[in-house]
């Protein structure tokens, strides 16, 4: 036999959050449907756009009477898209590369290492991060113009293999990494190259997984370095392939469109195959 | 020649001394526990040993050679941590053999030095689990494996049992000291509970404030403490510490009781005063307090095998080992007699044990004396 030693009402319940009432619940969500159909009908609009044929460019039906592919093949036609946004690919993926290999060499000096001026070192690279592209855009320029570099993809990734939020975020993330298990593995007998690529960038997957979403994202939309420097379609990336179609003529609003789109699919896919991370690399890095 | 010796050993965080010019040995194949409070640079003084901590002056000799500047790796010693240290993303097999893969061994002697070591342990059937599945003594066993399998002659031990709930940790120290006997080499291990370094040491080591204590057997530590501080820091419930001095008749007058005079034979001048330590399983009770120093039974702890009798003395509180026949009851009067068996003498201003003092297998209850 069980007894129950509870005595009804002797102990009263803790106290819980009260359930939003049901009409609390429904403004809230209406808010947030409301929100989501903001950000979403811009591209949602482009791509109605996209598909509309040059003489309904305009029309305001929110639906298309007629889709056509016809923007897209003159996009296509008219610019060469391919290749731009295979030299925007390769541009971003190795920049991406680039930053988070230079980001985890100096994030692992200025973590684990103790040296004369380190925090002199690690301010002046994190004062690097609040100047913005407009002061040293000239300084750049000159130094890829003397190196000849000028219209090469050289060029657009120059300027960004070290990126100072790179270095500063994965510094702070090896700090906090336990020291005994970086301890334990000097012990075990392992160098600082051991320690660096067999521990500690093994542990670090989450983080290097954000800031690499983040650095293919923020170069992957660059505009204006590649506009300086590129001169020939061929050897430019897609940002600016969209900008020759708004021409002293005027605009050409469809295969402007449909280039958009196709510029923006990359960056949809990845958002969409890793939504996950891509907020949650937002939130880590403190951005937004 | 001592397998390691410390000589002259300094720590200097910028301008304050951790530790104060140590000397000090241990023995090829000896288990020395090095015991202390909480900041008493015991762990300083391992993590030195293995290399993880700069010498400041002095010197570390290992197997007869100065390793004051050799890495950690290069020491011939593993050391296992308090928080296990465990590889996060690697299994247990590979946890293990990471220290062989940095050695270089061919992948098939590496498996089977695992295997071997995973038998010893008991950790077969986790060899393909990671630390975060496993529990804290099965990490601390995993810990171990990674330590034994480079087969040193040195095992370093950092606090490795204070992660572990009760049960565990008296199991892991039985099979820490059953380890040390199959591997036969030398064990340092570093802990702040007595009862791990009584039990498990051949030799202990008692550090206070960057200084060494004492250094001997446990058993010789807790029957001739060499100072108050080790006194009253090994033994649970601690040693009972009085002020006293040599009284007019000769014998030992506790401040406590001013007008009472023990028997005890010192060599000291009458009216000199002394620190009295009394274990309390030393400490007799009397069931009135016309004798002896007069109690008050304040509390009684009452552990199943023994009893601890907590009782108030003016304002000091004394604690004494209460017979089981005993029938005194919390609030009950008492007196209670120093001896007979076992009394410590030390200096009051050195607090340094009087080496002539006497045990008093002549002190009995009723050999106390009331001076007028």
């Amino acid at each position: 036999m069980t007894i129950d030693a509870t005595l009804p009402g002797a102990m009263p319940r803790p106290a819980r959050r009260a359930r939003p009432a049901r009409w609390e619940a429904g403004i809230g969500h209406g808010l947030m449907i409301l929100t989501a159909l903001i950000c979403v009908f811009p591209i949602y609009w482009m791509i109605v756009t996209s598909l509309r044929p040059e003489n309904a460019i305009f029309s305001t039906r929110l639906w298309p009477d007629t889709a056509s592919l016809e923007n897209y093949a003159y996009a296509l036609r008219a610019v060469p898209i391919r290749q731009m946004l295979v030299n925007t690919f390769i541009v971003s993926f190795t920049v991406t590369v680039i930053q988070l290999v230079t980001g985890i060499l100096a994030g692992y000096a200025f973590a684990r290492w103790r040296f004369r001026g380190s925090a002199l070192f690690f301010g002046a690279i994190a004062l690097t991060w609040l100047v913005p592209l407009q002061v040293v855009m000239i300084p750049n320029y000159l130094l890829v113009s003397r190196l000849g570099m000028i219209d090469t993809l050289g060029a657009l990734i120059l300027p960004h293999v070290a990126s100072a939020f790179a270095i500063m975020l994965l510094a702070q993330s090896m700090r906090s990494f336990p020291s005994e298990v970086i301890e334990a593995a000097r012990m075990d007998g392992a160098s600082h190259a051991h320690i660096l690529w067999q521990v500690i960038v093994p542990n670090l997957r989450g983080t290097l997984a954000s800031l690499a979403i983040l650095i293919f994202i923020s170069t992957w939309n660059e505009y204006f370095w590649p506009l300086l420097l590129s001169r020939t379609p061929e050897n430019s990336v897609v940002q600016i392939g969209l900008q020759m179609f708004i021409t002293s003529e005027g605009t050409q609003w469809g295969p402007l469109m449909a280039a958009s789109t196709m510029a923006s699919l990359p960056i949809l896919l990845i958002y969409l195959v890793l939504q996950r991370q891509v907020i949650a690399s937002f939130m880590k890095s403190g951005l937004r | 020649m001592a397998y390691v010796s410390i000589r002259e050993l300094r720590k200097s965080y910028d301008d304050t001394e951790a530790l104060h010019g140590l000397n000090l040995g241990f023995e090829e194949g000896e288990f020395v526990v090095i015991v202390g409070p909480s900041g008493c640079g015991k762990s300083t003084l391992l993590r030195m040993i293995a290399g993880l901590e700069s010498v400041t002056s002095g010197e570390i000799a290992i197997a007869g050679q100065v390793v004051n500047d050799f890495d950690p790796a290069d020491r011939g010693c593993a050391m296992v941590f308090q928080n296990y240290a465990l590889y996060p993303h690697m299994t247990v097999a590979a946890n293990i053999g990471y220290p062989l893969k940095l050695a270089k061994l061919p992948r098939t002697e590496r498996d089977a030095r695992v295997r071997q070591v995973a038998e010893i342990l008991g950790l077969t059937p986790y060899l393909d689990r990671r630390p975060k599945q496993l529990s804290g003594g099965q990490r601390q066993r995993v810990a171990m494996g990674r330590a034994i399998v480079r087969e040193p002659r040195l095992f370093l031990f950092d606090e490795p049992l204070s992660n572990l709930d009760a049960k565990m940790r008296v199991q892991m120290r039985i099979e820490l000291r059953r380890l040390h006997r199959q591997l036969s080499a030398t064990s340092v291990l570093v802990t702040h509970d007595q009862i791990e370094a009584m039990t498990m040491a051949d030799r202990l080591v008692v550090m206070n404030s960057g200084r060494i204590e004492q250094i001997g057997p446990p058993s010789e530590v807790y029957a001739r403490p060499a100072s108050t501080f080790v006194a009253g820091f090994l033994g649970s419930p601690a040693m009972n510490l009085f002020t006293a001095r040599i009284g007019a008749e000769g014998g030992i007058q506790c401040d406590l009781a001013p007008d009472r005079e023990f028997p005890g034979r010192l060599d000291l001048a009458p009216g000199s005063a002394f620190v009295l330590g009394v274990r309390p399983e030393d400490m007799s009770i009397a069931e009135t307090d016309t004798s002896g120093l007069p109690a008050v039974l304040d509390l009684i702890e009452d552990l199943g095998g023994t009893r601890i009798a907590h009782c108030r003395v003016g304002e000091a509180f004394v604690t004494a080992v209460l017979p089981r026949e005993s029938r005194l009851r919390e609030g009950a009067r008492l007196g209670l007699l120093p001896g007979p068996r076992q009394l410590h003498a030390f200096s009051l201003e050195t607090g340094l044990r009087l080496t002539s003092t006497a045990t008093a297998g002549t002190l009995a209850p009723t050999e106390s004396v009331t001076v007028p």
